[in-house]
């Protein structure tokens, strides 16, 4: 049977969480401490404010936190996790998603801020099993080493793209300058904005 | 957690329209958090975790949506990112220097939440648009409204030292109208930071400058994170005014200006290193002037 017509039984995040709770045991203190610093953080749920926004095409209608940022809201509420919190402090990009059409920190927006507009996250680009010309760029020109900056670098590069659909390797350098990679792994990120830039060009037309 | 207050006391508002704001400030006489595009607030996690009372600006369009050009100038939302600013074709011809600072501030990501008065409020004496915003002699527009109007106000009125403005209680910055300078004016904005993206100015200066026949008529420094408030350096600006441009003149005002200066040794930088580049980014703005 061809590999990419498989039915996929479980996904990869589900796979994770399950294998998680099965070694819970062993981590009992440390999620415990996790869950005290959690609720310290959050008021009471009473005190949540509703907001409705759309989410990967998707409408959602969620309670948050008054302080919660974008990207808790993602990752713990609305269990996205490809969205990857490094600084937490809007210097390295990690958290790159795009906010009606701007690339934004996601680490750096109140929850609030969301209400009535649109994310997109890394989990929006792939059409059913298909990934999208930059996905697929980045995997064929080595876009990355370690990898945990690439969902940043490429929401970054999604929104230069839609801005700028042709870029010079000056105008990738401009339009990523907010997005770290601690592998270096820059000129074949560059590259891979580049050939996406190529694919992306010949599909539309 | 610094803060001893149960959070459970904290208010989030987020008024839709200018009324809806100016009745919440007239209700809150202390005390009051206003939030834009938070890039600043989030960072400084003390100030964040004490903040009692969030009126969040973002959905009041007077603020976040007002972009007017006028014949002599342009209005623009206290609120307004920086990258509407930046891509806007009336701005980038009448206000070259104001792109280029707003396009050096942080990254694209940080551009598209910023704001000018985000960055006033935050009053940073390292705060890029700052000395640019003087040296424009922009004029603040300042609410919740007396009698329907806003209270005008001049930066150095707002912004009184580092982390201090003098809004006080529910004042809030509503919209900064900044004047167009002469099609012909000479300008010059240059930051000096340890990278070009994502980093705190060591040093910055902006300078603003018009010739009449062959003499400087009119001529505006203003040198950012050298100084607690930020001021214009108005002895070497008076040293320059009236006078024709001249090599010597130049080293003179180099000069003037690493003694007008006050810098502070900090993790970014020392003290003799922001004076001695003030001078020298002077002399660069100056020499560049002289020679097109």
């Amino acid at each position: 049977m061809d590999e990419s017509k498989k039915p996929k039984a479980i996904s990869r995040r589900k796979f994770i969480k399950g294998v998680g709770t099965g070694i819970v045991g062993t981590y009992v203190v440390p999620s415990a401490l996790s869950a005290i610093g959690k609720e310290e953080k959050k008021g009471p749920k009473e005190d949540w404010i509703p907001i409705s926004l759309t989410v990967n095409g998707k409408k959602v209608r969620v309670k948050v936190e008054p302080r919660m940022t974008l990207a808790e809201l993602l990752r713990e509420e609305l269990e996205l996790t490809g969205t990857k919190v490094v600084c937490n402090r809007g210097e390295c990009g990690g958290c790159t998603v795009v906010l009606d059409g701007k690339a934004v920190y996601s680490c750096h927006i109140l929850a609030l801020d969301a209400d009535g507009k649109e994310v997109l996250t890394v989990e929006g680009l792939m059409q059913g099993e298909a990934l999208h010309p930059l996905q697929e760029a980045f995997w064929e020109k080595d876009g990355l080493q370690c990898g945990f900056c690439t969902p940043g670098q490429i929401m970054a590069a999604y929104a230069l793209l839609k801005r700028r659909p042709r870029p010079s390797v000056e105008e990738i350098k401009e339009g990523m300058s907010g997005n770290l990679c601690r592998c270096a792994a820059y000129p074949k990120i560059i590259e891979s904005v580049q050939a996406a830039a190529e694919k992306m060009a010949g599909r539309s037309s | 957690m610094k803060s001893n207050q149960p959070l459970n006391s904290e208010k989030v508002f987020r008024p839709a329209n200018l009324d809806e704001l100016d009745a919440l400030a007239a209700q809150t006489a202390e005390g009051v958090t206003y939030v834009a595009g938070a890039t600043d607030l989030l960072v400084q996690e003390e100030r964040w975790k004490s903040a009692r009372i969030l009126v969040d600006l973002t959905a009041v369009k007077a603020l976040h949506a007002t972009l007017e050009v006028r014949e002599n100038g342009v209005l623009i939302g206290a609120a307004v990112p920086l990258s509407r600013l930046i891509r806007h074709p009336l701005i980038r011809e009448r206000l070259p220097i104001l792109v280029e600072t707003c396009r050096q501030i942080g990254s694209v990501q940080i551009q598209n939440r910023a704001s000018l008065g985000g960055n006033i409020a935050n009053a940073s004496p390292a705060g890029d648009t700052l000395p640019v915003l003087s040296v424009l002699e922009a004029e603040l527009r300042i609410g919740p409204r007396q009698n329907g109007e806003f209270e005008k106000l001049s930066l150095d009125q707002v912004m009184l030292g580092p982390g201090q403005t003098s809004l006080n209680g529910n004042r809030y910055i509503a919209q900064i109208f900044i004047p167009f300078p002469p099609r012909d004016a000479f300008w010059y904005f240059r930051k000096v930071g340890q990278r070009q993206a994502l980093a705190i100015s060591k040093v910055s200066l902006a300078v603003l400058g018009k010739k009449k026949e062959e003499k400087i008529e009119e001529i505006r420094i203003c040198p950012g994170s050298v100084t607690p408030q930020i001021v214009r350096a108005q002895k070497t600006e008076s040293l320059l005014r009236g006078q024709p441009l001249t090599e010597e003149r130049i080293e003179k005002a180099r000069a003037a200006i690493e003694c007008e200066v006050s810098p502070i040794t900090d993790i970014r930088s020392t003290t003799e290193y922001r004076r001695r580049i003030t001078g020298e980014l002077l002399r660069e703005a100056l020499y560049l002037w002289l020679r097109n």
